[in-house]
């Protein structure tokens, strides 16, 4: 029944070191998806470790979402192979997968508005999380209140709740499948620089509860410190797939992300070594970030 | 999320032992529906015949709305067809007296033919989205009334006449207004009963999020599937109660068994009361029913105005209906005390939200 939660409190080192013997947990093979003709994933291979947490980023548009959607089943790819724990799940509805341990986050929340948070969670306790009766369904809906902090909102309604709250309502939900994997699609977008440092603290708690984690943001700061590595997407392609501080300092991601002009400039300044590097400080906005919230 | 340790499991388990008990809170919707057909029931003891025949119409509708709850108010699909499983009871019953046949075969084998329509309907139409579902389903009960009459389904023009049961006739009236009364106390008890259960929880997700119910593990599919089945059950129970009860009716038009103006009342009865509460249907069956048997004698000539405008009323102001309006005042936070007087105020506030959102 509660199959996830009975899994070792692993670190996510631990979690690695199991994941180069056993097969990976989900795995994309030149997975393609368009939308009449236009492409919004072309070719994507990647796979996810059993116990890591796999950031994904990518400018607008780059298709992160829609990877998302091929995971979670919402939408069906063109072409190529999506396997979940070495089974192929590419045709299979998304209540399937997330009866398999596949939970996801939406992008736009999408709370279930009358009803109070409290049985938004018994929800997904009581189907893809396998609770047979209500009673438990609520406890266990409870306790994961309780884990994001919402547990002293659980009489609102759905449609009553700030944005940072309807995040934590969308990570509840998912937590309460006891998911093996765990899709965040930008849970910490709108967020406070307080609340997105909440969340990543969350995330990573989750992580080290034996959950793998695939987290796709928009806002680099906030993922670079709970990825263990981190794979960029551009243009529905993947540019780039490493260690945060590699994938960070690689010119292609940071072309993409800022252009040509900027990323020749920058090029220019790290050779007269008049810079610092900021990233390792969350306090500071990078460049990127600037540039991103100049742009939001 | 400020409170989290790094042993949070022992958070949890605290928690959960802190609980609140289990709010019996929902119980008054249904506890209030049962009371209310209870008093209903009295109403034979007065010996009025007019009376008997309107309460009778009244019952017959908290059954019909209650059914059409199950697919409309629950799962939240605009079923505007139900009337089809009424008219499908109503036949199934009365080709089986002209044969001859016993009226409880009638009975038990109208829902299981109506379910079986509705399972088979169901397939395909509950593919589509929105509104399409709500034509779908209206022409296809408009097209069987049309079969019938134009293939003269158990008579010319499959306009019905039975011969009536060999009972005085004031008993057998009290006798079809204690059927319809029985049945509208099952399909209470059974819609309560669902709503409690994993079903109930479906369809509701269902209703407020398909996307997101999909993604938490619902079949949303078969679940309304099953919804738009058991909508069916009673429903056709109540057409085969009605063809007995009223012996002589048409396939379409006014009064008919397939009068697509049935279909309407189910809906509008439920949305007054309270679609997706279990008080609600009841409630609506009798404040419309009554008003419209009122306003037809009292008002003959501007009837259908009234009516109308009672509609336009509303979709206007309660488009989520009674039920819900008292269920906002009572909702109040769990595990936190609140003075009575404090209680109240906070009621009439989120009230009066409530209604602001509705477009006042």
């Amino acid at each position: 029944m509660s199959h996830a939660s009975s899994h070792p409190t692993a670190s996510s080192a631990q979690g690695q070191a199991l994941g180069q013997a056993q097969p990976p947990l989900l795995e994309l093979e030149h997975v393609t998806k368009r939308f009449g003709g236009l492409p919004a994933v072309e070719d994507l291979s990647f796979s996810v470790r059993q116990g890591e947490v796999l950031g994904m980023i990518g400018p607008n548009g780059a298709g992160k979402s829609t990877a998302i959607s091929l995971i979670g089943g919402a939408l069906a790819p063109t072409a190529g192979t999506v396997r979940f724990q070495g089974r192929d799940i590419t045709g299979l509805a998304p209540h399937r997968r997330a009866q398999l341990g596949i939970a996801r986050t939406f992008q736009i929340t999408q709370p279930f508005a009358q009803l109070d948070i409290r049985e938004n969670v018994i929800v997904g306790a009581l189907f893809a999380g396998h609770e047979r009766s209500r009673a438990a369904a609520a406890q266990r809906a409870d306790a994961v209140l309780e884990r994001v902090g919402l547990a002293r909102k659980a009489r609102l309604k759905g449609e009553e709740l700030t944005v940072a709250d309807r995040k934590r309502l969308e990570m509840a939900r998912a937590l309460a499948i006891h998911p093996q994997l765990l899709l965040l699609d930008e849970v910490m977008a709108g967020l406070t620089l307080r609340e997105v440092g909440e969340a990543v603290e969350l995330i990573r708690e989750i992580n080290q509860s034996g959950v793998t984690v695939l987290v796709v943001e928009h806002v680099m700061r906030a993922i670079t410190g709970v990825s263990d590595r981190i794979l960029v997407l551009h243009h529905g392609r993947k540019i780039a797939e490493d260690a945060p501080d590699v994938v960070l300092s690689d010119p292609r991601v940071i072309e993409a992300y800022l252009g040509e002009r900027y990323a020749r400039q920058r090029a220019a300044e790290q050779a007269r070594g008049a810079r610092e590097s900021e990233r390792g400080t969350p306090e500071l906005p990078t460049p990127v970030d600037t540039w991103k919230e100049g742009q939001a | 999320m400020a409170r989290q340790t790094q042993d949070h499991e022992i958070v949890t388990d605290s928690a959960t032992a802190a609980a609140p008990r289990e709010s019996r809170a929902w119980l008054w919707s249904p506890g209030l529906g049962v009371v209310v057909l209870a008093v209903i029931g009295l109403v034979p003891l007065t010996g009025d015949q007019s009376a008997l025949s309107l309460w009778t119409f009244i019952v017959m509708y908290c059954v019909l709305a209650q059914g059409w709850n199950l697919i409309g108010g629950f799962a939240g699909r605009a079923a505007f067809g139900n009337v089809a499983f009424f008219g499908i009871g109503a036949y199934t019953v009365a080709l089986l007296l002209e044969r001859n046949q016993s009226y409880w075969l009638g009975l038990v084998l109208a829902p299981v033919i109506a379910g079986l329509f509705a399972f088979l309907l169901g397939l395909p139409v509950l593919r589509l989205r929105g509104h399409y579902f709500g034509i779908a389903t209206l022409g296809v009960a408009e097209a069987l009334g049309q079969v019938v009459q134009s293939k003269n389904v158990g008579a010319p023009s499959g306009e019905i006449s039975l011969t009536p049961p060999s009972l005085n006739f004031q008993v057998s009236n009290a006798l079809f207004f204690y059927g319809f009364l029985a049945l509208s106390l099952v399909t209470l008890l059974g819609t309560t009963w669902l709503t409690r259960s994993r079903f109930g929880y479906a369809l509701v997700a269902i209703r407020e999020n398909e996307q997101a119910a999909e993604a938490l593990g619902i079949a949303t599919y078969w679940y309304k599937v099953g919804a738009f089945v058991l909508s069916a059950l009673p429903t056709a129970v109540a057409g085969g109660l009605f063809a007995y009860w009223q012996l002589s009716f048409d396939p379409v038009g006014e009064g008919g068994a397939f009068d697509v103006t049935i279909s309407v009342a189910m809906i509008l009865m439920t949305v007054l009361g309270g679609a997706g509460t279990i008080l609600g249907p009841i409630l609506g069956a009798i404040i419309i029913e009554y008003l419209d048997q009122y306003t037809s004698t009292a008002f003959t000539t501007i009837h259908g105005p009234l009516l109308g405008a009672l509609i336009v009323l509303v979709t206007i102001f309660l488009p989520q209906g009674l039920v819900r309006l008292v269920q906002e005042l009572m909702r109040a936070p769990v595990g936190v005390k609140q003075s009575y007087p404090m209680r109240v105020r906070q009621g009439v506030q989120r009230v009066t939200r409530f209604l602001a959102s509705n477009g006042i």
